[in-house]
Order: C-alpha cells, then sequence, then structure tokens
C-alpha cells in the first residue's frame, strides 16, 4: 500500500523505470514490503533505532560541546543490485584498485608514470598527501592501498560512475554489517533468500591485514590503531577490532624502541607487526610528521622504514585519491593494465590548468566545487544551492590555491524510495563498496548504501544529515 | 596479559559504577534522616550536609559554586552536577566512557547495563523520577551497579581482565565504607538516642543493618559499627574483608603466593591487610576515629596510585614525573580535536 504513493522523479529512480513499473529485481522486495502497514513499518523502525542506540552503535557528532552521540539514521527500504549489474562494478573496482595500487608504487619508486608524461609531475608533487620522504621505501608485498572504499554514484541514465576513491581510512563498513544484522532481526520475512552474505568481512579484513606482516611471519599480532573514544568512527573500530579478535590501540599504548614497535601490556611489553590504523599520515608519527600530534607514535616511521611493522594502508596513499589525481586514474588504468577503464566518472576541471580554470570561473552556480583534499563531505561548495557570498567567496579561494580545488558538474545522483514521516519519498543514494587488497582482491557484496534524507540534498554524509540502507547484492 | 590502557580502563570502570553506588546510598540515607526533626533540630539543612560534602572531599569545589547554597543544592551537587567530576552522573558518565574504551573487552550484557544506565540518568524519564521520588531514583542507581556486577560474574572469563574489574571495586568499597564511617565521626555531638540513630543510618547506607543485628544484637554503638564495617572478615563491605579480596585478585594477577609481594600495589595492600587484622576498634578508639580513618584513605589513595604504577606505566616511568593520574581522560581540546579529525 505504501508503494501506491509513491511518485518518481525526473531522474534515474532505482526502484521504478520511466513507466513508473517496478524494474524485475525489486519485484519480491517491494511485494512483501506492502504486506506491511505504515504504523507496524514506524514502529519496527523506532525499535531498531531503540536497539542501535542501547548497543552504542553511534557516532560523536562535531562541534557539539556535549559530545552528543547519534544514531545514524536507518532506512528500511533496502536497496537491491541485481548480479549483472554487481558483476560490471566488481569487476570495475578490482581494475581500479589494481591501477592505483600499481601507481602508488610507481610514484614511490620510478616515476615511470611521470616521466612518460602521462601524468603531469604537479599532480603528484603538488598533491598534499605525497609524502616525498617515502619515495624509494618498500612496503610489504608492494601494497598500499589495503583498504579501499569507492563511492559510486548513478547518473540519469542509471550508469555508475565513480565519484571518488577513499584509500586512506576509509570507514563505514560497520554500518554495513549491523544494517544487516538488524535487518535480519527486524525484517526477517523480507528476505526471500538469493541476497549475498556480508559475514566475511572481518574474517577477510584480517587475512589482508596479516597477508604483509613483515618477514614474512606467519603468526603475527595484529592491532587497530584508533584515534580515541572521541573519533565520529570509534564504534567500527571498536566493532571490527572485536570482530576479528585483535587488540585495538591508541598511540599511548605502543612504543618504538630501536626500530620496533611494542604494546604496552600489564605483563611488559610485546611486538607488534602489523597494524591497521585508523589515523592519518600527519598524526602518526611527531618525530616525522605533525609535531603535536599525541595520537601518535614516536618512533613508528622509522620502524616502518626498517620494515619491522607494516602499516595498512600504507603511508602517502592521499596521492593516489587526491581529487585532482583522480581525474588521471582512466589514464592510469590505460597505462599500467592497458584496458579501457570498466566503470566511468564524472567528467573534472581542474582549477590549475588555465582553461579548466576559465570555465570554472565562469560557471559557477552550475558546478559542484571540492578542495582537493576534504572528505566527510566539508570544503564543498554546490553551485545552484549556494548563496552568492558563498559563491564569491569559493572564487577568491580558487583563484588564491588553485591547485586546492576541482570543479565536476552536478550530476543528478539517482533516487531511491525512503520511508520519510511514514510515506515513501524518493532520496538521493549514492554507494561506498569496500575492497580489500590482500594476496587476492575482495569486494564486500554491495557495500555502504547512504541516503540524503534531506529533500533534494545530495549531501549523504552521516555527519550532515544522511542515514543509510542496507544494500543487497543478488545471487542472481 | 593485556594492554595496560585496556585494565586501567577496566579497574575505573568498576570503581565508578561501585562509586556512584555508593553515593546513592549515601544521597539516599542522608535526604531519609533529613525528614526527621531530630536531624533538623539542630541547625540548617546545610549544616546537615556539611559533613557529608567533607567526606566525599568536595565541600570546597560546592562553596565555590555554590556560594549560598539553597535547600536541595547539597544534594544535587552530589548526584546531577556535572561540573562535579565525583558526581553520581558523572561518575556514571565515565564509567560508560571506560566501558566504551573497553567495549570489545566486556560482555554485550555489560555493556548494554552501564550504557543504559548512562542513557537513564540523563534522560528526561530519569530527570522526572529524582523530582518526584527521589528514593526511587537513588535505589534504581544501587540496583543497576549490583546488576553490573552480577552481569559482570555471569558472563565475563576469568582473566586477567576480570581480576581489575574486582580491583576496582574492592578498593572503592573500602574507601567509600571508611568515608560513611568518617561522616559521622565528625558531626556526633548530641545524646545516645541521636547518636544510634546516626549510626544506624550509616549501617542502613552499607547494607549492613541486618549484618550488624546477627553479630552485635539490637543495640547500636560507635565500638561495634566500627568493628563491623573496618574490621569483620565476613561482612563483604568492610574495609578489611575488601582489602582481603584486592589481596587475592593481586596475587591473582601476579602470580605470587600470598604472604609474600612482587609489585608495590601488592606490598601496599598487604601491609594495609596485615594492619586491620591485627588490631580492632580499641586501636581506633585511642586514636580517635577520624584520625584513624584519615590514615586508612591515605594508605588507599597509596594503593590505587601503586595499581597505575605497577601495572600501566612502564617500570621506566615510574621515577619520571608524571601528573597525578585523574578518573577520567581530561583531554584538552586540541586532543580531542585531533581525535576527531580522522575520518574519511
Amino acid at each position: 500500500m505504501l508503494l501506491k504513493d509513491y511518485k518518481p522523479a525526473q531522474l534515474f529512480d532505482e526502484l521504478v523505470d520511466q513507466s513508473g513499473t517496478v524494474r524485475p529485481y525489486y519485484k519480491a522486495i517491494a511485494d512483501r514490503l506492502s504486506g506491511l502497514s505504515r504504523d507496524e513499518l514506524t514502529q519496527k523502525i523506532r525499535s531498531l533505532e531503540l536497539l542501535f542506540l542501547k548497543q552504542g552503535i553511534t557516532f560523536t557528532v562535531y562541534g557539539d560541546e556535549k559530545g552528543t552521540e547519534r544514531v545514524f539514521p536507518f532506512d528500511p527500504f533496502p536497496r537491491v543490485i541485481p548480479a549483472n549489474e554487481w558483476e560490471t562494478i566488481e569487476a570495475g573496482l578490482v581494475q581500479r584498485i589494481t591501477a592505483l595500487n600499481l601507481f602508488l608504487y610507481d610514484v614511490y619508486h620510478e616515476q615511470r608514470i611521470l616521466k612518460d608524461g602521462v601524468i603531469p609531475n604537479e599532480v603528484v608533487f603538488g598533491a598534499a598527501h605525497f609524502r616525498p620522504e617515502f619515495v624509494g621505501v618498500s612496503v610489504p608485498k608492494d601494497a598500499y592501498i589495503h583498504v579501499c572504499g569507492t563511492d559510486l554514484i548513478r547518473d540519469t541514465d542509471g550508469r555508475y560512475l565513480v565519484l571518488e576513491d577513499n584509500g586512506r581510512c576509509p570507514s563505514g563498513v560497520s554500518y554495513v554489517l549491523e544494517n544487516r544484522t538488524a535487518m535480519k532481526r527486524v525484517f526477517p520475512h523480507l528476505f526471500g533468500g538469493g541476497v549475498r552474505s556480508v559475514d566475511t568481512y572481518p574474517a577477510d579484513l584480517l587475512a589482508t591485514l596479516r597477508h604483509v606482516a613483515p618477514h614474512e611471519n606467519p603468526n603475527p599480532n595484529v592491532v587497530l590503531l584508533t584515534p580515541g573514544v572521541h573519533n565520529s568512527a570509534y564504534f567500527e573500530h571498536s566493532f571490527l577490532a572485536r570482530q576479528m579478535s585483535i587488540e585495538i590501540v591508541e598511540g599511548r599504548d605502543l612504543i618504538a624502541l630501536d626500530g620496533f614497535v611494542y604494546m604496552r601490556t600489564t605483563r611488559g611489553l610485546r611486538q607488534v607487526d602489523v597494524i591497521y590504523r585508523r589515523i592519518d599520515d600527519d598524526f602518526l608519527d611527531p618525530q616525522v610528521f605533525r609535531k603535536d600530534s599525541c595520537l601518535g607514535v614516536p618512533g613508528l616511521v622509522d620502524a616502518v622504514r626498517r620494515g619491522n611493522v607494516a602499516l595498512a594502508n600504507a603511508i602517502g596513499t592521499g596521492v593516489a585519491d587526491d581529487k585532482v589525481t583522480y581525474a588521471y586514474v582512466p589514464e592510469m588504468i590505460r597505462y599500467y593494465l592497458c584496458q579501457e577503464p570498466i566503470l566511468d566518472q564524472v567528467p573534472t576541471y581542474l582549477a590549475w590548468r588555465p582553461t579548466d580554470m576559465k570555465y570554472i570561473l565562469g560557471n559557477l552556480p552550475k558546478l559542484v566545487v571540492k578542495a582537493a583534499n576534504e572528505s566527510g563531505g566539508y570544503g564543498m561548495l554546490i553551485g545552484p544551492s549556494a548563496t552568492k557570498e558563498q559563491i564569491e567567496e569559493f572564487r577568491q579561494k580558487i583563484i588564491a590555491t588553485p591547485r586546492n580545488y576541482i570543479a565536476q558538474p552536478v550530476v543528478n545522483f539517482s533516487q531511491h524510495p525512503t520511508l520519510i514521516d511514514g510515506g515513501l519519498e524518493g532520496r538521493h543514494v549514492d554507494l561506498r563498496p569496500f575492497v580489500l587488497w590482500g594476496d587476492t582482491v575482495k569486494v564486500l557484496p554491495g557495500g555502504l548504501t547512504r541516503v540524503a534524507l534531506k529533500r533534494g540534498s545530495i549531501v549523504v554524509n552521516s555527519s550532515q544529515g544522511g542515514g543509510s540502507k542496507d544494500t543487497w547484492v543478488l545471487n542472481t | 596479559m593485556m594492554l595496560s590502557r585496556v585494565a586501567d580502563h577496566q579497574y575505573w570502570m568498576s570503581r565508578q559504577i561501585e562509586r556512584a553506588e555508593n553515593l546513592a546510598r549515601l544521597v539516599r540515607i542522608s535526604e531519609e534522616m533529613l525528614l526527621d526533626d531530630e536531624t533538623l533540630g539542630r541547625g540548617s539543612a546545610q549544616e546537615y550536609w556539611t559533613p557529608v560534602l567533607q567526606a566525599t572531599a568536595i565541600e570546597e569545589s560546592f562553596r565555590t559554586l555554590y556560594p549560598s547554597p539553597k535547600q536541595g543544592d547539597a544534594a544535587r551537587f552530589l548526584t546531577m552536577d556535572l561540573r562535579n567530576p565525583d558526581s553520581i552522573v558523572s561518575s556514571i558518565r565515565q564509567a560508560r566512557e571506560n566501558a566504551r574504551s573497553v567495549r570489545d573487552k566486556i560482555s554485550d550484557e555489560m555493556w548494554t547495563e552501564i550504557n543504559d544506565l548512562n542513557l537513564f540518568v540523563t534522560s528526561p524519564e530519569g530527570i522526572d523520577l529524582l523530582e518526584i521520588s527521589p528514593q526511587a531514583f537513588y535505589e534504581k542507581i544501587i540496583a543497576s551497579s549490583m546488576l553490573f556486577d552480577g552481569i559482570t560474574g555471569a558472563t565475563l572469563t576469568r582473566d586477567e581482565g576480570w581480576n581489575f574489574l574486582q580491583l576496582g571495586r574492592l578498593l572503592e568499597r573500602a574507601d567509600m565504607t571508611s568515608r560513611f564511617l568518617d561522616i559521622r565521626s565528625q558531626s556526633i555531638a548530641g545524646d545516645d538516642a541521636e547518636e544510634s540513630l546516626q549510626w544506624g543510618a550509616v549501617l542502613r547506607a552499607c547494607g549492613a543493618h541486618a549484618g550488624y543485628r546477627r553479630v552485635h544484637g539490637g543495640e547500636i554503638s560507635v565500638e561495634r559499627v566500627v568493628d563491623l564495617l573496618l574490621f569483620s572478615n565476613e561482612f563483604p563491605r568492610s574495609v578489611r574483608h575488601c582489602l582481603r579480596r584486592a589481596n587475592e585478585v593481586l596475587h591473582d594477577i601476579s602470580g605470587t603466593p600470598i604472604g609474600g609481594y612482587s609489585n608495590q600495589c601488592e606490598k601496599l595492600v598487604g601491609a594495609l591487610l596485615a594492619r586491620l587484622s591485627f588490631s580492632g576498634p580499641s586501636e581506633v578508639m585511642a586514636k580517635g576515629l577520624h584520625n584513624y580513618i584519615d590514615e586508612l584513605q591515605q594508605q588507599l589513595n597509596a594503593a590505587g596510585q601503586a595499581v597505575f604504577e605497577s601495572f600501566v606505566l612502564l617500570p621506566s616511568e615510574v621515577s619520571r614525573h608524571f601528573p597525578r593520574h585523574s578518573r577520567q581522560d581530561n583531554l584538552s581540546d586540541w586532543q580531542r580535536e585531533q581525535q576527531q579529525q580522522q575520518q574519511q
């Protein structure tokens, strides 16, 4: 009954086609959902959110004095991806992470891609997260990005486009797992079989981490390094550590001595082999990067250089997920793999190229402008909905530091029916699949579908009014 | 073997829950006593609270924040005020923060209980309950703390983490029991009837009324209360009993046989236990109750500090200057900001 009133918009709708007919792979779930009354649905959602709150499945809202923790809003209508669509996405993601890792190896060693003129030097050397100190330093198995969270959106034709690669410390995977658990618990009858499981992620992640243990240690001590309980993703850190049965440590738990890293225990020191770090490069080691870091471990980078401890992700991956570098990923794929990119991406104008700069400044109200090194939806201008003052502010910023800005046309993200005030309304969604680069490359079936709960909004970040959905990849 | 920081969090988590419970016991009894004419007969309600504030070592900050206290301010300061780092709600909040830091080391049931309690005390329902029926509010906290203890006992593996949880609870309980005694040691100057009424209140605050009657009968005297709350080997909230258990736990952690010691903490707790085992109320009365308890508390504090030095710091760090370990992570704003920045 809920579906009757659902109105698709002028853009790609995940549930229905242009004529308003439910897409075949949504039929089963749509039928089952129709059996629920509004009240039933609303009440189930309340109980779910209470469950999340009680279990502490929350994130911290920054800028809030009291350190309020909020539940990440959850929408019960799952996003469905049919098997054939997923096959393409998966192949595209594997291709992409392969190219990115080859690129990282290259820029930290021979720099062939620069010498061959495929990517201009200034793209790499001007990236804020490029680490010249690490040129010539090798990392175990030549793996740089072990965990990648690639954001995908769909344009008006339903084409999947890569919006950005998150190759430093991508977060959100715990919500994928918790959302699935919650769905099974509250809406068991919605699953008709045939939905691919996400349960093996923690085991796969652990295998990925063990794979890069220094000196081929068969029984490495793997730890997760968190910034601490005040980080908005702390729940995820704690969740993953628990699922993998590894220690969750803070910088103050670790100590570097003579090129090795140890953790402080009640019985003295114990050596650490692999660190799944969830803090940025800048904060890893006050002796090498930011001097004022209280999150890191003095001497850690030295231990990494000597090859006695492995970091996942490696230091310096930020040069690959830089928003300027992004524009060159298709070139990388062609250069390293001699393949055409399987997944398309959003056309990108680079402010430091004079012609692009001219275009950007002339079309600001039509464009989305992003700072090259920001994440989490911060440092962004959405032209069509910005005020004159905001546009002027960005104009000045772009002129001042062109290397820091890129612009893209506004893509009309696809929308998905979402439960709003007891009824279904279309809301924009994106998709963040998680890719693990270990002995083999594994893509978690589905990923995190984030939904912009505000009408018309395309900002899906949890910190800015986003919610999430369970994502179902079908077996057939 | 466990991370030192985790041991520290576990220790403080259970200490803070035990503290919240004991404060709830204290405020509940004090408010109840306040309703009796006999108590109010002499002096104002503010004066009545003075020894309570002194015994919990928060008098000074109370006077600063409430220069001219009104009725109910003292109880509010002890219960709800987040500016008081040792208020009931502050203690619960810190316990919950510590639990969050060791979420992967405790059972889901333990987490849910402490998280629920924290949500409750700051919820509109919690605040309403405190307004309408303070007794019920305090009883809920006491019950929740005991439930947490029970859940811990029923769901947690008996490993080192368990020992640190026990250690925190036992040292805090010993400390709070001695504080309960101290409240009356400072305020009593009345006739026998009033004295026995007040000591009766101390016994009830410790849940020791029935225990007392079984051993000493109906008549209440200072010596006997002291005997039960400081020296009893059997009563679970007596200082001696708590220290005996803490001593066992410490030896369980280190693997050293009881009777010797392998770290500073074992040494201090063992010595204090021996002192309590080989003395009695007459020594206390000779020294004066307040003086005796003052000394006892200093030794308990030293034992608490020794837990930190023995298990959390590396041997090389002990001699260095370290800021006094506080019960909460007093992160400065910039430290907090750094923790928050890491997000993709």
